[in-house]
């Protein structure tokens, strides 16, 4: 992708991260004729994604929040959904938290965290440009007017998406990720969980022998059948005793 | 280590065969490409089952080319591969130890009399390629109830006019019923219809070694944590590694079957966990991939004798492929019109619903302008259900439309009050139609000859084409349930029917036959042209029946079992 500087920018298009996410979701409107004559053979094999790091999360969500990107994006998060008497808010769900740790923890392509972060610097550079200040230094208005402006555009209206889609995430996955903190989101829309949930150890990127994680430390977690494969292997094998099958 | 049987896969045609051959004294090698998880792995965990797909391959490392049909402007069509690393479009159902039948829903229903003589029974569809199968249900019986025993099945038998004949009675009570189960009973008896309980392969009391259901609410496409669901894995394989003779190999892909200068199995290549190279070598071989999978491994075993492809030397193999043809629908229940008795039933979260339909087994109706003219055609079922995923629930709610009907995001109030409405004010019921995809020639899978996988093997390409005769089924069937959700007081009842494939539901692509001009396999599954060959997943299937495929899958691959036992001659 060319260089984008703004929401505006005539070049940007939307990232293919993106439409292959969408189009996952639209598969019923898929039409079976189609009218245009598309490029013969030409599909590509995509090198395997850069995962973030696993581990190493740098610094811890309180410290991050003190400046950009996080700074803006919790902003914008509790504009989106509003803490009121009508329900609980980004905040009490801890959707930033639920976002951080899918930058952080969660095996999200690159391109979709850069074009996060990515999304913060336009909009600052959007809201100096119309009203001198951070998004964060406005009143709730002013952040409605530019957020309105900015859905406006293309590049704008795939970033608002992408937030929203994780606010909802936030608020109906389960606890262990990050949101729905205490179960809020399930007690607000009166939606009974299932059980068991994941927990610190089992969450879905920690399952072992993942076919995407084969070179991530799944040794000590597959012993387990590993340990049955070489002792079923080793045991001199019964000779059949006649039972009935 | 010297093998009587080498499985490839370790699913629902594979486990039965490790289970049975194990149990009777043979030594048997599981080669599962995925990892082995437990139910200790498995939580209801909507990011984990379908948000991030985790049990199955990343597209970009193991993907198909799924070829569509399109249209020129001047009307003319032509077929276009689309890889599915490009769509997103998976058609991987559970690549880990008991495969796919880790995440079924388990309805049960058996095949009926009539599907295995489709042909016979209605005739020629121009077209279509149906076969009578090469046995009749009363050969496949018993083993329905040796799966209904071993596997674990809960039901109860009622009478009903396409009821099918049994030898046994369920071994197993039914499980916990919804209250909506009674809302189906009473309206479908007012417009008389016949609601029937749907057999599921769940345990609902704990038996051989496995716990009951404990009412998740979350159960299909889930992986089990109780052990409850009939999979492969807790059902068979555990059976079959405990009892000492059965060694599964995880992570292990197999990329060719390798055959010698007389055109005999000399092994099974494969790439272990860490990508060497492995052969395994035993004196019976099984493959049982899921359809599409297997077809593409024999297609890519070339050699001296099989220069298309093992067991392919009549071009029949990966032809042939079906899919399960049908559609879904769903009413809405408003919370308003109803009780605050009714609303409470409804809201109701764990047990079954277990209903299904299947007055339409058959259609008799001159009024249904199907390929007889008198209207008399193979029909399907029709099944109910609730979905639980609440991230999918709540998709969409971010949207309105502005003044000008144009798409909109929504956030603020609006977003609250949406999802608000969404979760609190209506519950949806919906069904799904299962009806015979019929063999077609544009149904079919081949190797693609630009796209590999991670290893470097060229992956299968699937043309999904269908008949418009499964459209006109699959609306025939949707229009009746659609009127027992309209006699049950549901809103906004709708239906889609289309062509595209469930990519969870697939068959065929080696079918079984007495001709091995027409097919790959002779009736006990074995290869007509490679003698110690069995394929034993849901390839061999000329016809799919109009039900989900897994139990059928499981009793023919026991059936099959009792075939190569004999064949060891063991007892």
């Amino acid at each position: 992708m060319k260089f984008i500087s703004s929401f505006f920018d005539k070049n940007y298009q939307t990232p293919s991260w993106l439409t292959n996410k969408l189009s996952k979701k639209n598969l019923s409107r898929r039409k079976m004729l189609k009218g245009t004559l598309k490029s013969a053979g030409g599909a590509t094999v995509v090198a395997a994604l850069p995962f973030s790091a696993w581990s190493t999360a740098p610094l811890s969500l309180p410290e991050q929040l003190k400046s950009d990107p996080w700074l803006t994006l919790d902003s914008v998060l509790n504009h989106l959904l509003p803490t009121s008497k009508t329900g609980p808010g980004a905040k009490e769900i801890q959707a930033t938290t639920y976002l951080f740790n899918l930058v952080n923890l969660q095996p999200t392509e690159q391109d979709e965290i850069d074009f996060i972060y990515k999304g913060v610097g336009w909009l600052n550079g959007y809201s100096q440009s119309q009203l001198q200040k951070n998004f964060v230094e406005l009143a709730v208005q002013d952040k409605e007017t530019l957020l309105r402006g900015i859905s406006q555009s293309r590049a704008g209206q795939n970033w608002l998406n992408t937030l929203l889609g994780y606010i909802i995430e936030a608020t109906l996955t389960p606890p262990v990720y990050g949101g729905n903190a205490n179960q809020i989101g399930w007690q607000w829309l009166e939606h009974q969980g299932g059980f068991p949930l994941p927990s610190e150890g089992t969450r879905f990127y920690e399952v072992p022998n993942q076919q995407s994680r084969v070179a991530v430390d799944t040794v000590g977690k597959t012993a387990k059948n590993i340990d049955v494969v070489n002792l079923v292997a080793s045991r001199q094998l019964p000779k059949n005793k006649g039972k009935k099958s | 280590m010297n093998y009587d049987i080498c499985i490839v896969g370790s699913g629902a045609g594979a486990s039965p065969v490790a289970y049975s051959l194990a149990k009777a004294g043979a030594k048997v090698l599981v080669l599962e490409k995925g990892p082995w998880l437990t139910e200790k792995e498995f939580y209801k965990d909507e990011l984990a089952i379908s948000l991030r797909n985790v049990y199955n391959p990343k597209l970009e490392d193991e993907q198909h080319v799924i070829e569509e049909q399109y249209q020129y402007d001047n009307g003319e069509t032509y077929w276009q591969g689309e890889a599915t690393s490009e769509s997103g479009w998976s058609f991987w159902n559970g690549t880990v130890v008991g495969g796919s039948s880790n995440f079924m829903s388990g309805y049960f229903h058996r095949l009926k009399p009539i599907d295995f003589r489709l042909k016979s029974t209605f005739g020629v569809i121009d077209g279509a390629n149906v076969e009578d199968w090469p046995i009749s249900y009363h050969d496949l019986e018993p083993y329905y109830a040796q799966v209904e025993r071993d596997v674990g099945v809960s039901g109860k038998t009622v009478d009903h006019p396409n009821q099918e004949p049994r030898s046994t009675d369920f071994i197993y009570p039914p499980l916990a019923e919804h209250a909506i189960s009674s809302w189906i009973d009473k309206a479908a008896k007012l417009i008389g219809y016949h609601a029937i309980p749907v057999p599921r392969a769940i345990l609902s009391k704990p038996a051989m070694g496995r716990k009951s259901c404990e009412y998740s609410g979350y159960c299909s496409s889930y992986g089990c944590a109780s052990g409850a669901k009939g999979s492969g894995r807790a059902a068979l394989l555990n059976h079959a590694v405990a009892g000492g003779n059965c060694v599964i190999k995880p992570q292990s892909k197999v990329y060719k079957i390798a055959t010698d200068s007389k055109g005999k199995i000399s092994g099974i290549l494969y790439y272990d966990g860490r990508g060497r190279k492995q052969t395994a070598t035993a004196k019976i071989y099984v493959v049982a991939c899921q359809a599409i999978e297997t077809s593409r491994l024999l297609l890519a075993s070339t050699g001296e004798k099989f220069p298309k492809g093992l067991a392919n030397n009549n071009g029949q193999v990966g032809k042939n492929l079906v899919f399960s043809a049908g559609g879904t629908g769903s009413g809405d229940f408003n919370y308003n019109e109803l009780s605050e008795q009714q609303v409470n039933e409804l809201k109701q979260v764990g047990p079954f619903i277990n209903r299904s339909l299947q007055d339409w087994y058959q259609i008799n109706d001159k009024n249904f302008n199907g390929a007889n003219s008198k209207g008399i055609a193979k029909g399907g079922t029709i099944d109910f259900l609730f979905h639980q995923n609440p991230v999918a629930r709540a998709g969409g709610s971010q949207w309105g439309v502005d003044e000008n009907e144009n798409d909109q995001l929504v956030w603020g109030e609006q977003l609250k009050q949406n999802l608000k409405k969404e979760f609190t004010t209506y519950k949806t019921l919906r069904f799904e139609v299962f009806n015979d995809w019929l063999p077609n020639d544009d149904c079919f899978v081949s190797l693609d000859n630009d796209i590999t996988d991670k290893w470097g093997d060229a992956v299968a390409k699937v043309r999904i084409g269908y008949h418009n005769h499964d459209l006109k089924v699959g609306e025939y069937l949707s229009k009746k349930a659609e009127k027992l959700l309209t006699a049950m007081g549901a809103k906004n009842v709708s239906s889609s029917v289309s062509g595209y494939p469930p990519s969870n539901l697939m068959a065929g692509g080696c079918r079984f036959g007495d001709d091995p001009k027409t097919s790959v396999l002779n009736k006990n599954c074995q290869a007509h042209e490679v003698d110690n060959l069995f394929i034993t997943d849901g390839s061999f299937m000329p016809t799919g029946g109009s039900v989900p495929y897994t139990f059928t899958i499981y009793a023919n691959a026991f059936r099959v079992a009792d075939h190569i036992k004999q064949k060891l001659q063991l007892s």
